[in-house]
């Protein structure tokens, strides 16, 4: 291993990078521009979700009951409708994602106790605003009938404090406000920086297509060294946007940073060259770029998103998948961007997942060195 | 270096891709200061030749030596000691003349003040100087070439591999080129090139034909030409080459002109036969009979484009 060959191969990386405007620009924000897309995609708040109201009743209690529920920001009155027909037009074209259908005993079974006769259509190709309204609706019958219910036991002289629902109170700790964005942000954190391990598999992807490659392996230049050389300056790039991000994070998406500075660089560094590694693994394998890129989405993105647990909690996947998502620099590097954001853990906690970076971007190496040998002509 | 050894030896190289015998038992030598000519259609092994005997491709079978080093054991010895241009184009397009040259200095290892003298010699050699800045990619063919040449003895290399480094390029950067090649063998390089081109081949010292990985003739080019033209070879000048080949081909055809090979040789036609003056009379016959003028007819020497042309029949 020699440090000036290693240098060598670094600072024409550099010139490659530099030469070029629009790769620039690219390398240095697409991750941002990436963590800012992902967030607003991924995090919007469920607000204003249009529902239509078919009143069969027609009673004050009703209306009453309409009104309340379409209170607030949470579901939007979209039309009162006459017809099961006219819900289906308007679940069709898409202007309302529920319908609540109250029945013409609704006034009258829920004055003798009997219940609140309702039911609820939802739109199941967007089940997540359908289930929305629907916990919504049934949040709000619950307090409409217990508030029923009292105004009868006092209507008939009977304490109505006898009736005391359930009283469970949640506390979430680490994101009290139980924001997505402040879970899912520090999680994309590490997907997003795997686009500079993109990069480098299309760099050497761009050697080898380029008839470069040879070139270069006729040179005492080392097989690790050409690697370590392609690595190096794309950590420096990484590190731009270690920085950039978490300032995005912090004063754009206000999310809570609790842990250490410097703590969070460091291990972003360990993390960037392992996922770097991983990114020569592929430029290895590949022959054009074409490929390389189609491997990369395969390899870095595709399990970074899925597998690495930033959205899908790691314990709920099988044992075996479990145990390839470890060899994924993605799921040690979203543990510690949680840890440090959130909680703000430090080193005492964070450095088995560390070490482990540091023992797969060593890995990752290795391979991609030993299979360049046999790859070429 | 020791004297008595050659400079580049291939003892019964074989390179098998699956099925395939890309190079089939290619032995040669090439002695010190010697510019060896390495021939033959595309396909016929010459870059896997040259990649077994840099190290970059292990060989089925048979060894190489560089410098008197065995190249499956010593290729980090050798690689600081040798120089090459592979085939399709080696430097980076989108660095210019001077990154370009940089990288290379520093890879093989030279200090930041031996890559200025260089740089600077470099830049003379190829002609190059007061144009450090440019992209690569903006230079002709022929100024990249040179350009690459220069990068590729920056660190002084003994040996030169140069894989077609003149194919594409116009005749005069050609002669550029060919000059700064003689330039360093006068200097004792040794350098192995392969070409395209017969009237580079008349330039070599040495020659080697090759063909479906077989080598079919190796030595000088008259060696060559003795060995695989066993004669001398009919020209005709008719007034219309075009339609006398037509009439001529037809001829054979019909079984009125005896076997020979015949090319069009710019306005010429060249007609090579084992006994080429008996064919005299048949043909002037023949394109009589077409209406044609044969136009005159002298017995040439035949040149190394002949040669190349019937050892591929």
């Amino acid at each position: 291993m020699s440090t000036r060959r290693i240098l060598a191969v670094a600072r024409k990386e550099i010139h490659h990078i530099l030469r070029d405007r629009a790769t620039l620009f690219l390398v240095l924000f697409t991750p941002t521009a990436l963590l800012l897309l992902m967030a607003y995609a991924l995090t919007v708040d469920l607000k204003h979700v249009p529902i239509a109201v078919l009143d069969y009743d027609r009673s004050p209690i009703s209306r009453r009951f309409v009104a309340q529920i379409t209170a607030g920001q949470d579901l939007d009155l979209y039309a009162q409708v006459g017809s099961y027909d006219e819900i289906e037009r308007l679940l069709v074209q898409g202007s309302i994602k529920a319908a609540l259908i109250l029945d013409p005993a609704f006034a009258r079974d829920l004055y003798a106790l009997r219940g609140m006769p309702m039911q609820v259509i939802i739109d199941g190709t967007e089940p997540e605003s359908g289930a929305f309204a629907v916990d919504h609706i049934a949040r709000r019958a619950e307090t409409f009938v217990t508030q029923a219910l009292a105004a009868q036991l006092q209507a008939r002289g009977l304490p109505a404090e006898t009736l005391r629902s359930i009283d469970l109170r949640v506390r979430t700790w680490y994101n009290p406000d139980l924001k997505p964005k402040n879970d899912v942000i520090p999680g994309l954190i590490s997907m997003v920086l795997g686009m500079p391990a993109l990069s480098v598999a299309l760099a050497l992807a761009h050697e080898r297509e380029h008839g470069t490659l040879e070139q270069l392996l006729a040179t005492p230049i080392g097989r690790a060294e050409l690697l370590l050389g392609k690595i190096l300056p794309y950590i420096a790039v990484g590190l731009i946007n270690v920085a950039l991000i978490p300032a995005l994070a912090i004063f754009w998406f206000r999310i809570p940073f609790h842990g250490s500075f410097p703590l969070f660089f460091a291990l972003s560094a360990v993390f960037l060259f392992a996922i770097l590694a991983l990114g020569t693994l592929v430029g290895v394998f590949m022959r054009t770029q074409a490929a390389a890129l189609a491997l990369s989405f395969l390899v870095i993105f595709f399990p970074g998103f899925f597998l690495t647990g930033i959205f899908f909690p790691l314990a709920s996947m099988p044992e075996e998948v479990r145990l390839e998502v470890l060899g994924l620099p993605g799921t040690h590097y979203a543990i510690i961007t949680r840890g440090i954001f959130l909680p703000g853990v430090g080193l005492e906690v964070l450095w088995p997942y560390a070490v482990f970076l540091l023992v797969l971007g060593t890995a990752f190496t290795a391979v991609a060195a030993l299979f360049f040998r046999k790859k070429l002509g | 270096m020791d004297a008595q050894r050659p400079a580049i030896l291939a003892q019964d190289l074989v390179k098998r891709f699956g099925d395939f015998t890309a190079v089939n038992g290619v032995s040669f030598e090439v002695q010190p200061g010697q510019i060896f000519g390495f021939l033959g259609p595309n396909g016929a092994g010459k870059t896997t030749t040259i990649r077994m005997i840099l190290g970059l491709l292990k060989p089925t079978a048979g060894r190489a030596e560089v410098l008197g080093l065995p190249v499956a054991q010593a290729a980090a010895q050798i690689r600081p000691r040798v120089g090459y241009m592979s085939q399709r184009f080696s430097l980076y397009n989108d660095l210019t003349v001077r990154q370009n040259l940089t990288f290379f200095g520093r890879a093989y290892g030279l200090s930041d003040a031996e890559l200025a003298e260089r740089m600077r010699q470099a830049l003379d050699m190829a002609g190059l100087a007061g144009r450090e800045h440019v992209r690569t990619k903006d230079l002709s063919g022929g100024w990249r070439q040179r350009l690459a040449l220069s990068a590729a003895v920056l660190h002084r290399p003994q040996v030169l591999f140069l894989d077609e480094p003149t194919a594409g390029v116009d005749p005069v950067s050609r002669r550029a080129f060919w000059d700064m090649l003689y330039s360093l063998a006068a200097e004792g390089v040794t350098v192995l090139v392969t070409t395209h081109y017969m009237d580079e081949a008349e330039h070599c010292q040495r020659l080697a034909f090759i063909q479906r990985g077989r080598l079919t003739a190796c030595g000088s080019p008259e060696e060559i030409k003795r060995s695989l033209m066993p004669g001398p070879v009919l020209e005709l000048a008719p007034a219309d080459a075009g339609a006398a080949l037509q009439a001529l081909r037809r001829a054979q055809q019909a079984g009125r002109l005896p076997p020979a090979e015949i090319e069009l040789y710019g306005s010429r036609l060249h007609v090579v036969a084992p006994e080429a003056h008996r064919l005299r009379r048949p043909i002037a016959r023949a394109l009589k009979a077409a209406g044609l003028d044969p136009g005159p007819m002298d017995l040439i020497e035949p040149s190394l484009e002949d040669v190349f042309i019937a050892s591929m029949r």
